[in-house]
């Protein structure tokens, strides 16, 4: 394994190479920190250059700028509440309260820290485990993806930070709007008012709707909070202290388990991962209350966990030569073009190619960190521009991102439709993440269980006699009783108060 | 004299066409497609882009409008203007959405002037390496025990899932068609074992076979397939007479002069001649076939009809 590591290693600090592994990463970041525009538009802009480079300099700049933006997701999601991606939502939950409380700086150094461990974590898993973890993301099927779901639902019931009965109803709508569109069973249009919306919503144009243009209208309504906060931009209050940096050990080792993990399963695994982090810690923690308030274990572990899965997600599609998702589809493309078709035969035939791509996220990772640290200063200076001048930037922006992802002028309309919902939620203090979790899950759960009603001739036993099923509905019912009797307990000591 | 007859042929040519397709084309033209960024359909339009406007001798700009299974292009393009300056790049989904749809925007044949096919390709039956001895068996054992076969498809209303009804229907074989999001998660599903049989394209299958993990049964066009000569075809195995093959193709609004559409479709086939382009091609797993207007509208025509008769009895949920 050494061995083929170290021949991965060789490819990639070739200089001519190394320059694409830095570039793929850096136009990864900054396509990241844009909101609305994702790995998607800025991989399928670059996919033309790929003709005139060679297959494995391609998929080392393809793959960059893949889980660069990763990376940059979070600035954006921690400065200004923009999530580009599901899973820098849950970013948003403890960045941006840390950096409306004058603690950006620490943020994002948390944030990009805990980035690259699960980003190192996640390689590590695909160095060492890949094949393993293939065999078991072939053993989920249909059954197993719809218990997984159902787990990351409750999990997810308990991220709102205020009552539980209203984060359920959030749930629901975030499901209800994930109905919009071809029924993926009968392939029936459902809620399909006009021809633009038969591919369903944009899930850009909702989390840019309800999270980045109501937090405009938000701040735009609040005259008071107009001037620019006075800002340190000390470099020492950057870092964490020695008792903080202690304390978000065991989240991110956390974190990138759960990460590694999650994002191994093929389509499902990102968008779930950095969620279950956030639930896990939330549940874990002995200090509940302080989540959505700026809580940094709360935001390190997600954050770990979602650098984690955008590496493991590569197995898939480097073992079997099967996208787990659209990006991946892309990069695959982009390999076909060059020749080569990737399938289960890559490792053996190109390990140069194989292996060279690896290495390349072991050095991209340490790229990331290095642009990372420096430009902290400077993003928080971003800051200092007067909201006046920001936002009318940043709504331009999110319309030209939410526009390229599909070239529809109906998403960047919707989009502005999901702003006032989300502002007028958040003044009846309704949370917007659990809409996100609704919208992405929901139709992943019916999915799936109805192709399991379909595979097993609708028998509701199956999710029970399978091994990895029956695992995960078990863990489903363990968080209901813990719920139950939490709250119970709860009840019962303000009671005796 | 030879050269002087040469020389003046273009003059005398010239002379004959009406001043309009003799400019043409003067400014840049478009290439619409329904998909998105990045995906095959725009990688085919970009490829081509790139060499027909060398020919023409204007920019040539890709545009994509993706949604509803390409029927939002297709409807943009049949409206806009026919003076051979917007053309789309159609793929085989054009002929299955006349089929599939209650009522479309456009008149899937008669709303179009089409100008060539660019490629061809065919699906692949395949199953997890050493299940079925052959597409016999795979049909016989289906007869055996109806509905139990299992069969993953990349979505209601594909063409590889009315394939695999066309298949039912034509054996009179019954299987149990499961729908996935795409032909890369019915394969995961053939390769973990959820699913019996994938019926997709080479550039789905092809890798798997190579690897020794799934088992080519046969090939769904009507001839045996150059690039794998060995795979029998379903017409010579189960099915005489079985032939689908999809296709990618541009077409343009109706009522495009022939002069102008001509010159066109010497640009297309002049590109699909060009080795770098026919290799780019190939190497989506399709066989580059230039085609008269003709050879493209009887394709289309011919499988619309087939279409509609198998959604008919297949009991497809129109949309």
């Amino acid at each position: 394994m050494l061995d083929q590591f170290l021949l991965g290693l060789s490819v990639v600090l070739q200089p001519d190479v190394l320059i694409y592994a830095f570039f793929g990463v850096f136009i990864g970041q900054l396509i990241g920190v844009l909101p609305g525009v994702g790995a998607i538009t800025a991989i399928s802009l670059l996919l033309p250059v790929t003709f005139y480079l060679d297959a494995t300099t391609s998929m080392i700049l393809l793959a960059g700028i893949y889980y660069g933006s990763q990376y940059g997701g979070s600035i954006a999601s921690i400065l200004l509440n923009l999530p580009g991606t599901p899973s820098s939502v849950v970013t948003c939950l403890e960045g941006y309260p840390l950096a409306q409380s004058n603690r950006a700086g620490l943020a994002l150094f948390v944030a990009a820290f805990s980035s690259f461990l699960g980003g190192m974590v996640g390689v590590s898993i695909l160095v060492l485990a890949a094949i393993p973890m293939t065999v078991i993301a072939l053993k989920f099927g249909a059954p197993e993806y719809a218990m997984l779901v159902i787990l990351g639902l409750l999990a997810a019931s308990m991220i709102g930070t205020g009552s539980q009965i209203r984060s359920f109803a959030m749930v629901a709508l975030g499901i209800a709007l994930g109905l919009v569109g071809a029924d993926a069973t009968t392939g029936y249009y459902r809620f399909v008012a006009m021809p633009e919306l038969a591919d369903g919503i944009s899930l850009v144009s909702l989390a840019m709707g309800l999270f980045g243009v109501s937090e405009v209208i938000r701040n735009a309504s609040q005259r008071a909070a107009v001037d620019a906060p006075a800002l340190s931009i000390r470099m020492r209050d950057v870092f964490p202290t020695r008792a903080q940096a202690r304390s978000l050990v065991f989240p991110i080792m956390r974190g990138s388990s759960i990460g590694s993990f999650f994002g191994a399963l093929p389509g499902t695994g990102a968008a779930i991962a950095s969620f279950m982090a956030y639930a896990v810690e939330r549940r874990f923690s002995g200090t509940p209350a302080k989540f959505g308030k700026g809580h940094l274990p709360g935001l390190a572990a997600p954050e770990s966990a979602n650098n984690a899965a955008s590496q493991t997600g590569f197995i898939p599609t480097l073992t079997l030569g099967v996208p787990g998702d659209a990006v991946m589809a892309l990069i695959i493309g982009a390999l076909i073009l060059n020749g080569i078709i990737p399938g289960p035969r890559l490792m053996v035939d190109q390990p140069e190619l194989f292996w060279g791509v690896i290495a390349s996220f072991f050095v991209g990772n340490i790229i990331l960190l290095m642009i990372n640290i420096p430009l902290i200063k400077l993003w928080v200076l971003l800051l200092r521009i007067p909201y006046q001048k920001l936002y009318p930037v940043i709504v331009v922006m999110i319309c030209v991102g939410v526009y390229s992802h599909r070239t529809s002028v109906t998403d960047v309309i919707l989009t502005l439709v999901f702003g006032i919902l989300g502002y007028v939620m958040k003044n009846y203090r309704f949370e917007p993440a659990p809409v996100l979790l609704g919208f992405v899950l929901g139709p992943l759960l019916e999915d799936n269980f109805r192709r399991t009603m379909l595979l097993y001739g609708g028998d509701f036993t199956i999710f029970l006699t399978r091994p990895i099923s029956a695992v995960l509905v078990t863990c489903s019912g363990v968080l209901i009783v813990i719920g139950i009797w939490s709250s119970l307990n709860a009840r019962r000591i303000a009671a005796r108060s | 004299m030879l050269r002087k007859l040469l020389t003046s042929l273009p003059l005398v040519a010239a002379l004959a066409v009406p001043a309009a397709a003799q400019d043409f084309p003067d400014r840049a033209l478009r290439i619409v497609h329904g998909f998105g960024a990045g995906g095959n359909a725009d990688t085919v339009s970009r490829i081509m882009a790139e060499e027909m406007s060398r020919t023409l001798g204007q920019p040539m700009v890709v545009e994509s409008r993706p949604g509803a299974g390409g029927t939002v292009a297709s409807g943009y393009v049949s409206k806009e203007a026919p003076d051979g300056y917007t053309m789309q790049l159609m793929v085989g989904g054009h002929a299955v959405a006349a089929a599939l749809y209650k009522e479309l925007p456009y008149e899937s044949v008669e709303g179009f002037t089409f100008i060539s096919t660019l490629g061809q390709f065919p699906f692949m039956v395949a199953a997890r390496a050493g299940e079925y001895a052959s597409m016999e068996a795979l049909v016989e054992a289906a007869k055996a025990a109806p509905g139990s076969i299992k069969i993953g498809h990349s979505g209601v209303g594909s063409t590889q899932h009315l394939t695999g009804e066309l298949l039912a229907l034509r054996t009179g074989a019954e299987f149990l068609h499961i729908p996935y999001k795409g032909g890369a998660a019915a394969s995961t599903a053939l390769m973990g074992g959820e699913v019996d049989v994938v019926i997709d394209t080479g550039t789905v299958i092809r890798p798997q076979a190579d690897a020794g993990v799934y088992d080519i049964l046969a090939i769904t066009s009507g001839e045996r397939w150059p690039d794998a000569p060995d795979v029998p075809t379903v017409a010579e195995t189960v099915s005489p007479g079985f032939d689908v093959v999809s296709w990618t193709g541009i077409g343009m609004p109706a009522g495009v002069p022939d002069e102008i559409a001509g010159t066109i479709r010497v640009a297309v086939h002049d590109a699909l001649a060009v080795p770098a382009v026919s290799e780019k091609i190939a190497s989506l797993g399709a066989k580059p076939s230039p085609s008269s207007g003709e050879e493209m509208t009887a394709l289309i025509e011919g499988q619309v009809a087939v279409w509609k008769d198998v959604i008919e009895s297949a009991g497809i949920e129109k949309r």
